[in-house]
């Protein structure tokens, strides 16, 4: 009997132990990783256009921790790149890690604080805290950057490869570059079904009178006007982004000036704009969409009887292998003049940053790099349909020619400039607004939404 | 007057040797010290500061600024409260019906029945599916174009957008999905407790003329005791803790968080309904110490009544 008790004790002090030395267990991949710093000076050699590079020869194998968001058909790309990268460098292995676009930053965080990861797919790299927004907390990659996790790559040659636009405004952040953009996408925009309107009979609408009666007359012909991802949210008001640039085609100075009181969300000029939000979210949206998910959103678009899928042009790659009619993108008619429906707005997408802590920083560059080599950016561009960031980079898809009599036109987003106010109600991003109506939410009444979201913003602007 | 002599008993020994149960206890306790009170403790301390969670990122002292901004600063405060609300409502809900229909089951499949195993393991198998399987089947199921329940609802005349439309809506099926999901486990523990009621006494009550009510009202409500109060504890703090399920069937939107998500939410930049939201853990860390107090407040009343039923019935 004394002996088990005495086992017992010696167990229970065993096992206390065992989860004492546990921390040094073994994440035999970071020690793996940890061994490629000693592969020293990997500099990215040019590429030879077979989307390889050579860094410099490892001591030991490395693992390069590369996280990226789920997109596709650019996840795939990013894959396949890294096992060409693979084969160009023996001894190292790429491990991509893919997670949901709504999980990115979380998981940014988590896994930059653990130092669980090399190479950063940086995503909404735009708006920071401007002088006139008070205290609003800063966005994540702001905090980011200055709790020195993300590598400065200000001297990086590779970087020179991205034009200046995307490095100052995707990149920049007090005079040094953290991160390099992958491309411009645009949101403001819808996919036009242009055989589904041919057989109607109608044109492809350019003004917001013109868009009302199209969607009339593809419904009265037994059709669907507009579809969306209404189950994530989130769709519902980017579909809208289009609207919004077309009544306010400065968007930086619609943040500004909601910020400091010359625009309301509820005066007289923006009264149209809840009207029209209320008409997208009712009216041309089809039945069902509250339970549709973005991406199934463009497979039902591509069943071919519904005329508009107001999106961002992210989603034509998608579109290209599924729909068998003729489709074009053009700018979402907000207005009912037609050239202020011209402007074509959007944001930065995804760019790369390296973690500053990162053991494999050699190796993280030279992942950048080849990257960042012309050809194989010109792949990327070609399978994602991204508006190129590089100059040399040409956009060859049925995108890019739909794109292409508005390139000239683009502007960045609403969503790339506004920070919420601390202290703001759930109202008061107006730009969300047409999320907020029914069947969506449970607004109905526009002129009672757009006084609600003033008062949601005013509250907050009145503590600054 | 008779003198009774207890001997004392030494399980693990005299002396030094009597200190061994402590000895045992003490890696339990040093794990809990690590796991459980140690971040706890640490939550209430981010919560008088402006942590972001970031690695390296500055963490001020800001004192009850947070608390300030969490109930009173402008509007976010109406929401927070709001959300707090919806919380309760949700505790009171989803504990009146899981309770209720737990216990239901249990009664039923207690009987004699044909076909009592195949029943207790269909309606405890949803406990054992994850949040993220259960969301994906009820999102399913919910699909507004074409989802079965849909198509019931449209055999009824009835038309509903379900997880994607109204707040107040939507706020019902999440109840309706953490009811299913976690009946099971009520129902069980229902089941356990009634198998240990001696049967005697049903006999012996039978004898004397009782029918089903007088039998559940006068032996099987205070002989489930234990198990009741068991289930009541359970259900009050899972309902007031829960928000995976809203993040999985609903995701942020205006009008349907409960404080649970809203924590989560807050501490990981997700509230903006875009991917370029703020960290702000200590903002977060308040908010999860008003839900701490909360289910302390809420607990302790529970835990009270349970002690006075226990008092009551088993003396």
């Amino acid at each position: 009997m004394r002996s088990i008790r005495w086992i017992a004790v010696l167990a229970a002090f065993v096992l206390v132990l065992a989860a004492c030395g546990d921390d040094d267990g073994g994440d035999t991949t970071t020690t793996a990783a940890a061994s490629g710093e000693e592969g020293g000076d990997t500099t990215a050699a040019p590429s030879d256009g077979d989307t390889t590079t050579t860094a410099a020869p490892l001591d030991e194998p490395a693992t390069l921790r590369v996280l990226v968001h789920s997109q596709e058909p650019m996840t795939t790309f990013v894959q396949d790149f890294s096992k060409d990268f693979e084969a160009a460098n023996p001894g190292v292995t790429v491990d991509v890690s893919v997670v949901g676009a709504g999980d990115l930053a979380t998981v940014t965080q988590t896994r930059l604080s653990a130092n669980d990861v090399d190479v950063i797919d940086m995503f909404g790299f735009a708006n920071p805290v401007q002088d006139y927004m008070g205290d609003a907390t800063p966005p994540a990659w702001q905090t980011l950057i200055e709790a020195g996790l993300l590598l400065d790559i200000t001297d990086e040659p590779w970087v020179q490869n991205y034009d200046e636009a995307s490095i100052a405004q995707a990149g920049t952040f007090q005079d040094r570059v953290y991160s390099v953009n992958l491309g411009r996408t645009v949101y403001g925009g819808m996919f036009v079904n242009n055989d589904l309107l041919a057989s109607v009979g109608v044109e492809v609408p350019t003004t917001w009178s013109e868009l009302v009666s199209v969607c009339e007359a593809v419904k009265a012909a037994g059709n669907e006007c507009m579809t969306n991802g209404g189950a994530d949210g989130w769709p519902v008001f980017v579909g809208t982004y289009g609207l919004l640039g077309a009544l306010y085609p400065d968007q930086q100075g619609l943040v500004e000036g909601l910020y400091t009181g010359t625009v309301k969300w509820d005066d007289a000029n923006t009264a149209v704009l809840w009207d029209r939000y209320k008409v997208y979210a009712q009216d041309m949206l089809e039945a069902g969409t509250t339970g549709l998910q973005h991406d199934a959103a463009t497979f039902r678009y591509a069943a071919g009887d519904v005329a508009f899928l107001p999106t961002g042009a992210w989603q034509a790659p998608n579109l290209e292998g599924e729909a068998a009619f003729a489709w074009s993108y053009v700018p979402f008619p907000g207005s009912d003049n037609a050239a202020e429906n011209e402007l074509l707005f959007g944001k930065y997408d995804q760019g790369w940053s390296i973690a500053a802590n990162s053991p494999n920083v050699d190796l993280a560059k030279a992942y950048v790099a080849a990257f960042s080599d012309p050809a194989t950016y010109q792949e990327f561009v070609d399978v994602t349909g991204f508006i190129p960031t590089q100059d040399t980079a040409t956009l060859n898809t049925t995108l890019g020619q739909s794109l292409a009599s508005y390139l000239g036109n683009y502007r960045v987003g609403f969503e790339q400039f506004w920070v919420d106010p601390a202290g703001a109600g759930q109202w008061a991003n107006g730009s969300q607004g047409a999320s907020w109506f029914q069947p969506f939410n449970e607004w109905d009444d526009a002129a009672a939404l757009a006084t609600q979201a003033q008062i949601d913003l005013q509250a907050a602007l009145d503590d600054l | 007057m008779a003198i009774e002599i207890v001997k004392k008993s030494y399980l693990f020994g005299r002396g030094w040797k009597s200190w061994t149960p402590v000895l045992l206890l003490l890696p339990g306790f040093g794990l809990y010290m690590l796991i459980g009170f140690g971040p706890s403790l640490a939550t209430a301390i981010y919560s008088f500061t402006d942590a972001t969670g970031v690695r390296g990122a500055p963490i001020n002292w800001i004192g009850l600024e947070n608390y300030d901004e969490f109930l009173f600063r402008g509007l976010a405060s109406r929401d927070n409260l709001a959300a707090l609300q919806r919380t309760l409502i949700f505790m009171v809900v989803v504990t009146t019906v899981q309770f209720s229909l737990g216990l239901l089951l249990a009664l039923l499949l207690n009987q004699q029945l044909r076909g009592r195993t195949f029943f207790r393991t269909l309606f405890f198998l949803p406990v054992v599916l994850g949040v993220v399987i259960q969301g994906l089947m009820w999102k399913l199921f919910l699909f507004p174009g074409g989802g079965p329940v849909a198509e019931v609802f449209g055999a009824f005349g009835i038309q509903s957008e379900f997880l994607g439309g109204a707040p107040n809506e939507a706020f019902v099926w999440v109840m309706v999905v953490q009811i299913w999901a976690n009946v099971g486990i009520t129902m069980v523990i229902f089941l356990a407790g009634m198998q240990t009621i001696d049967e005697t006494l049903y006999e012996a009550a039978r004898i004397d003329g009782a029918g089903g009510w007088a039998l559940f009202r006068d032996i099987t409500w205070p002989q489930l005791t234990p198990a009741i109060n068991t289930n009541f504890l359970l259900n009050i703090v899972g309902s007031l803790q829960a928000w995976q399920l809203f993040l999985v069937l609903i995701g942020y939107r205006p009008g349907t968080q409960v404080l649970g998500y809203l924590v989560f939410a807050e501490g990981f930049g997700q509230t903006t309904g875009s991917v370029s939201g703020a960290f702000r853990q200590g903002y977060a860390a308040a908010a999860s110490i008003v839900l701490f107090f909360l289910v302390l407040i809420l607990g302790l009343s529970a835990n009270w009544i349970v002690q006075y039923r226990e008092r009551k019935y088993l003396g």
